[in-house]
């Protein structure tokens, strides 16, 4: 039986990857500009947000990567799921 | 060499020495790319920047690295073969 995944699951994965793609770029650039505190503060707002999007997204479809919380006391969810290349 | 971000070309080239005792046919015209990384040296602070869905789209947060490769050697096929 291959559930079709909700189109939610798509639309906030890709809300992480936007708001993980601003973060990677700001960690390169606060690596050499270490003393700009308004690249330090968006850094900190992006993420802020991103771990309300990555809390959001594991309590509605499972653990995102290793070492997330398993939410489903009687079941192992890390090893079930869609994997991101069946994504 | 700094030169203003605004008054470089992405991409350059140049025609390499044909041989006469070259057995293969001449190349022509080979293009290199030049990104604007390399005319900017130390990034200043507070640049522009895209909005985040833009960024990730464009694969660069702020717009003066944004660089769209296409092949200058399909595009200039035409004019190759004079």
């Amino acid at each position: 039986m291959n559930k079709t995944l909700p189109q939610e699951y798509y639309k906030q994965l890709e809300e992480i990857q936007v708001a993980d793609f601003v973060l990677i770029e700001l960690t390169l650039y606060l690596d050499t500009h270490p003393t700009d505190t308004q690249a330090i503060e968006q850094y900190n707002q992006f993420a802020h947000y991103s771990k309300q999007l990555k809390e959001k997204f594991e309590s509605a479809f499972g653990p995102l990567q290793q070492g997330s919380l398993n939410r489903t006391p009687e079941f192992w969810a890390w090893k079930s799921g869609p994997w991101p290349w069946q994504v | 060499m700094k030169s203003n971000p605004k008054t470089f070309t992405k991409v350059k080239s140049y025609v390499p020495y044909h041989s006469p005792c070259d057995p293969c046919p001449p190349i022509g015209r080979k293009y290199y790319s030049t990104p604007p990384n390399l005319y900017l040296g130390f990034q200043p602070p507070n640049l522009p920047q895209f909005s985040p869905i833009e960024a990730l789209k464009r694969g660069t947060l702020w717009p003066v690295f944004y660089d769209f490769y296409e092949n200058p050697y399909k595009k200039r096929a035409g004019k190759e073969h004079e």
